[in-house]
């Protein structure tokens, strides 16, 4: 037998299909879209108001587990100024030393710098002093590539050099000379190179 | 304006019902995306996810606590594991791309995705998160309501007819929301920084080694070229944020916005970003001018075919 397929727009439908699981689920989506629009509009606009932060507050549980966080701020509101990168000095348990460096862009092929583009995104979110809780896992990895079972790593300090982008009056780019600062300094354990 | 006629604006807006052609292509595009990320990622995905990764996942849980949508918790923490964690979300995101119980796989697609950023967000960018949130309505959408190998499947078994039916496009409104949102939020954290009210951003920008890519001519890297351009992004972000949702002006921004995606994507090297953004961009191509598209490139073929 053939199925009757009631169309919601149907000018024939009764008052109780208009108010029916149709018409609820149609309040659930309006709600949906309500909820989300007036959300992800508070979490992503720089608004420092009251009442957007507190409307950040609120979602920010709900945001963190769907995985709605977001932030548009790409170069802004101030780009890097200064060229910079990270590399590791490690002091070995014979006395020895070794220099080891991340992957840097501007070394590698085109083809090469597009797929390890990931490394220069986590050097520059490694610099920055607010993330220092990374550090401890970065080093003991650095331990554990450079390690050799003669000759273990006993030291890992992360230094970071930069050099300053200045915009000169004639135009010209002239790359300053690079400065260096000690992000941080670990003592590896044997445990560590398990 | 009345609020019966807002009612009536946002309806027409969210739930008349239009062609999923816009979807379905943004479906594939997206695919094809999420396909390329993890290519890309392919020979670090144990160096960035792995029992030995750079950030261990407790680590990962105490820098970023609360609950969360991360698969990474769930599964056993062996390299073996996460390598199938791995090959089902490739597997998935195929299958998601040609359409194949395409509601499942959009749900897998964005599971795997979240899990993946939430295990290192330190090493995600704009096209990642933009992904992410997209994926999450993405999930909501008649993706597989054509152009898809469920479609097919319906209309071999007579469910379907084959003229495609319109429907509801209220989830595929809200991925056109996030973009035009990316935009103005990128624009007005612009506006906070004075170096892009100045006009010098552009200059540090296109000074930063690690992201160069394709050699630029050094005429374009002129403070004054690169002052007009610093302020012709920030008009352009505000008007794809703004401007987009005005019908006569929607082709012509879509057109400047390509330029501007695919000039980014030549001088800097940041993996997917533009493309990420530019496949969103079919969600604001009218369908009828997407099946004349259609009509005139198959019309095209089939009468060079015809011809030989």
């Amino acid at each position: 037998m053939k199925k009757k397929v009631i169309q919601f727009d149907s000018p024939q439908l009764s008052k109780r299909q208009v108010f029916g699981p149709q018409k609820v689920k149609r309040i659930a989506i309006n709600l949906f879209l309500g909820f989300h629009i007036l959300a992800i509009t508070c979490w992503c606009l720089p608004i420092d108001t009251s009442l957007v932060s507190w409307g950040k507050h609120l979602v920010r549980p709900y945001f963190l587990w769907a995985g709605l966080f977001q932030s548009w701020d790409m170069f802004a509101p101030t780009p890097a100024l200064a060229n910079s990168y990270v590399e590791a000095t490690i002091v070995f348990k014979d006395g020895s030393r070794t220099t080891w460096a991340f992957p840097r862009m501007e070394q590698l092929s085109l083809n090469d710098r597009y797929i390890k583009e990931r490394y220069r995104k986590f050097t520059e979110n490694l610099q920055n002093d607010q993330n220092d809780l990374l550090w401890p896992d970065v080093a003991r990895r650095i331990a554990r590539i450079t390690s050799t079972p003669s000759n273990p790593a006993k030291t890992v300090i992360l230094i970071q050099r930069w050099s300053p982008i200045v915009p000169h009056a004639d135009s010209a780019y002239q790359p300053e000379p690079w400065d260096q600062h000690v992000l941080y300094g670990y003592g590896v354990k044997p445990e560590d190179l398990r | 304006m009345t609020p019966r006629a807002w009612l009536k604006a946002w309806n027409a807006f969210f739930f008349e019902k239009q062609s999923p052609l816009p979807i379905a292509l943004f479906r594939i595009a997206y695919g094809v995306l999420v396909l390329a990320t993890l290519l890309l990622l392919r020979p670090d995905w144990l160096t960035w996810y792995g029992t030995h990764a750079w950030i261990s996942l407790p680590t990962m849980q105490t820098i970023e606590p609360g609950r969360r949508i991360d698969l990474f918790t769930i599964i056993p923490q062996s390299d073996g594991w996460i390598n199938a964690f791995f090959w089902v979300f490739l597997t998935s995101a195929i299958l998601l791309t040609v359409g194949l119980f395409t509601r499942i796989n959009g749900l897998i697609v964005f599971l795997c995705l979240v899990s993946i950023q939430q295990r290192n967000l330190f090493i995600t960018n704009s096209g990642d998160t933009f992904l992410r949130v997209t994926g999450f309505f993405l999930m909501f959408a008649p993706a597989g309501a054509a152009l898809s190998v469920d479609r097919l499947m319906r209309i071999w078994r007579g469910k379907e007819a084959a003229v495609i039916q319109p429907l509801s496009p209220w989830a595929q409104r809200m991925i056109q929301i996030e973009l035009s949102l990316l935009y103005f939020a990128a624009f007005c954290w612009k506006m906070k920084g004075p170096l892009w009210l100045h006009g010098a951003a552009l200059y540090y920008v296109y000074h930063l080694a690690a992201l160069k890519r394709f050699p630029i001519p050094a005429w374009l890297l002129q403070p004054t070229i690169l002052k007009v351009g610093s302020w012709l992004a920030l008009a352009l972000e505000f008007s794809l944020g703004v401007l987009i949702w005005i019908k006569e002006l929607r082709y012509i921004l879509l057109g400047f916005g390509l330029l501007f995606h695919l000039s980014l994507e030549y001088s800097l090297n940041v993996p997917l970003f533009q493309w990420d953004v530019l496949s969103a961009y079919i969600l604001f191509v009218d369908p009828a001018d997407i099946t004349r598209a259609w009509n005139w490139i198959s019309g095209g073929v089939f009468a060079q075919r015809d011809h030989r």
